[in-house]
């Protein structure tokens, strides 16, 4: 195969198609434009904006990040502009783009899952919805929706019963078996899961004795997470028969081999983008030059292949 | 918003703590503004993770053209790192970002107020003003813990400023915070300045805030938080404002994207 063939980067997630399987995390790309500058978003498989709520957010007090070692904390508090802004100011910029945009959503009772699914339903331009259920349960003592096989059935049967659109489930790493809220998840309807988001975590100052984040504990992303998403998207795949989007520490075409190899259709990045801003664009042409190097025409040859000796 | 490799043309210790690092970067020399800042990716890895945000102390139109100079104190990782930075190095930039300094349309009195190493953006803002044919006075309000932090004096001087010194310890001129021998002696001037330019440390930016809003006189306060991305599209470094008509109460702006030069009437001070 020579150096120029044309190769296949397109995946299918389901009813989700895309031209290639790299697509940009919730919460790091904003809403699409803060890198338009430097990234051509219509060469990226897919944009995730920001969590969008009923009602625009506040956030957290800050500081609401902190560097650790191969990763970062945070604890943004889901700031977001809210349902009508977002409808009215942030998606006329991405409508008329050959982009799918996903749009990520999170709720503070399982009724408003299920609004802000209507709300969103029918708006040209919105190709698919992702449930974040890593935030807390107002009606349930603060619990996150996403510890719950229970709670992730409501949550994604509210929003599974007021769309058309694909609904993908992004789930939280912070439980102990993660095959549950897949399971619950699939059981609900959803079309396709995501994984993972930020591992709960913290850091102290010892000069000040407080903690480094306004919110005392926040979650980390970043190279650090990785192998732990690595082994759940893993143990996702051998437990349900979803389509599978991996993300968590993804910075390189290596790290996103990985996920593909294990069986992820798709992969998203996080954290990388604020180091490199133009790291998708490089790992798309990675995959192209991996599978002309492999002697492959088509990257589905891949996904799926991990070899593990019996 | 651009991304480029920089090739380092110096890095030069000034003292064992601040550092001048000379940068070619034409594309965004020629577009930056005072007040604006760059993030510098300091080696191609990951560790450490992210870029750090630096402001830009003087260009250098001709010298050689595209060049400009980041003056940088070593507080931790990522800037001792940058230490070790040889010429021929190069380091990625991403900018230029955020909202610099505002002229008002004023040619009056300057006065440009820093605390250590708050200096780093004021020599390219004075070239500015000095360039936008002010009659002056000129002045220049220069604190530090100690007479080591008091870098770049010589340069204001020859653009024409004076500089009132102020020393935590005392080593050298007032002893004290710049914020404590600014506002008497300001009241004795025969007119006020219109606006204060002022970067520093929290405490020091809301004094001056506070200061500038009992003289009636505007200020503009270059801040600072900690920040992931530098572009808005992570919402880390947030810093606490009046909120627009319809925003969510609390406000939060971002450093990054609406600063880092704020009017001090906007921010809500903790
Ligand atoms: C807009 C802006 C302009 C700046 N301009 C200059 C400048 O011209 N010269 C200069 O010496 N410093 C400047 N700073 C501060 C500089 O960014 C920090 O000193 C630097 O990031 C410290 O990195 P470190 O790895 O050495 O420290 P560490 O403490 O190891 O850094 C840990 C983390 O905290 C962040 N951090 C630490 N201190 C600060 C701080 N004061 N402000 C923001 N983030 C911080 C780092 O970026 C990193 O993410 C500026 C900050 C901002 C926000
Ligand atoms: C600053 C920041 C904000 C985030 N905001 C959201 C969000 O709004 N919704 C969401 O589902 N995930 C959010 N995430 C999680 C990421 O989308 C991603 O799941 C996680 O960071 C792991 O991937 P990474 O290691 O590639 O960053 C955020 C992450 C970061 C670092
Ligand atoms: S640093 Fe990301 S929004 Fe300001």
């Amino acid at each position: 195969m020579t150096i120029n063939s044309p190769v296949i980067l397109a995946v299918e997630l389901g009813p989700l198609r895309l031209k290639n399987p790299v697509m940009v995390a919730s919460g790091t790309f904003g809403y699409g434009q803060e890198y338009a500058a430097l990234v051509p978003l219509e060469n990226l498989g897919g944009v995730v904006v920001k969590g969008i709520s009923l009602e625009p957010r506040s956030g957290n007090p800050p500081p609401r990040i902190w560097e650790t070692c191969g990763g970062m904390l945070n604890s943004i508090g889901l700031q977001n502009v809210g349902l009508q802004t977002f409808l009215r100011e942030k998606l006329p910029h991405l409508r008329p783009l050959q982009v799918p945009v996903i749009v990520n959503l999170f709720g503070n009772t399982v009724e408003e899952y299920g609004e802000l699914a209507a709300g969103l339903d029918g708006h040209e331009g919105i190709d698919a919805l992702e449930i974040n259920i890593s935030c807390p349960n107002v009606k349930a003592g603060g619990m996150a929706f996403g510890s719950d096989p229970k709670m992730v059935f409501q949550v994604v049967s509210a929003v599974r019963s007021r769309t058309n659109l694909p609904v993908i489930t992004k789930l939280t790493p912070n439980v102990t078996d993660i095959t549950l809220p897949a399971k619950a998840a699939e059981d609900a309807g959803t079309d396709i899961l995501s994984l993972i988001n930020t591992v709960a975590g913290m850091a102290v100052d010892p000069q000040t004795r407080r903690p480094r984040l306004g919110n005392v504990v926040g979650g980390l992303s970043g190279p650090a997470i990785k192998p732990i998403a690595l082994r759940m998207v893993w143990q996702v795949i051998q437990a349900s028969n979803l389509p599978v989007i991996g993300l968590g520490g993804i910075v390189s075409v290596e790290d996103a081999l990985e996920f593909l190899i294990i069986g992820a259709k798709a992969i998203q990045v996080g954290t990388a983008n604020f180091v490199n801003p133009q790291v998708t664009l490089d790992i798309i042409s990675g995959l192209e030059d991996y599978l002309r190097q492999q002697g492959l025409r088509d990257i589905n040859q891949i996904i799926g292949t991990l070899e593990v000796a019996r | 918003m651009i991304l480029r490799n920089a090739q380092i043309l110096f890095n030069k210790p000034m003292s064992t703590e601040l550092y001048h690092l000379g940068l070619l970067c034409p594309d965004i020399a020629v577009s930056i503004q005072p007040g604006q800042f760059v993030m510098v990716r300091i080696r191609d890895s990951f560790d450490p993770l992210l870029r750090r945000p630096f402001a830009i102390h003087r260009l250098y139109p001709n010298d050689p053209p595209g060049s400009l100079e980041i003056l940088y104190k070593v507080v931790g990782k990522g800037t001792r790192l940058l230490t070790t930075m040889q010429p021929g190095n190069s380091v990625n930039l991403l900018g230029p970002l955020g909202r610099g300094f505002r002229f008002p349309n004023d040619n009056g009195f300057v006065l440009l107020v820093a605390g250590g190493i708050g200096i780093a953006p004021l020599p390219y803002l004075a070239e500015t003003l000095a360039a936008h044919k002010h009659k002056g006075p000129f002045v220049l309000w220069f604190g530090g813990k100690t007479s080591g932090d008091l870098v770049c004096v010589q340069h204001f001087k020859d653009l024409g400023f004076a500089v009132e010194i102020v020393t935590e310890d005392g080593s050298i001129g007032r002893k004290g915070l710049v914020t404590e021998h600014l506002e008497p002696w300001l009241i004795q001037q025969d007119e006020l300045p219109k606006v204060i330019y002022s970067c520093g440390p929290y405490p020091m930016q809301r004094s001056i805030a506070e200061m500038a809003a009992r003289l009636r006189i505007s200020s503009q306060l270059s801040m600072e938080a900690l920040m992931g991305c530098g572009v808005g599209a992570c919402l880390s470094c947030s810093l606490r404002c009046r909120p627009p008509q319809g925003a969510a109460d609390p406000h939060y702006a971002n450093v990054c994207q609406n600063g880092p030069v704020f009017d001090g009437e906007e921010i809500i001070w903790e």
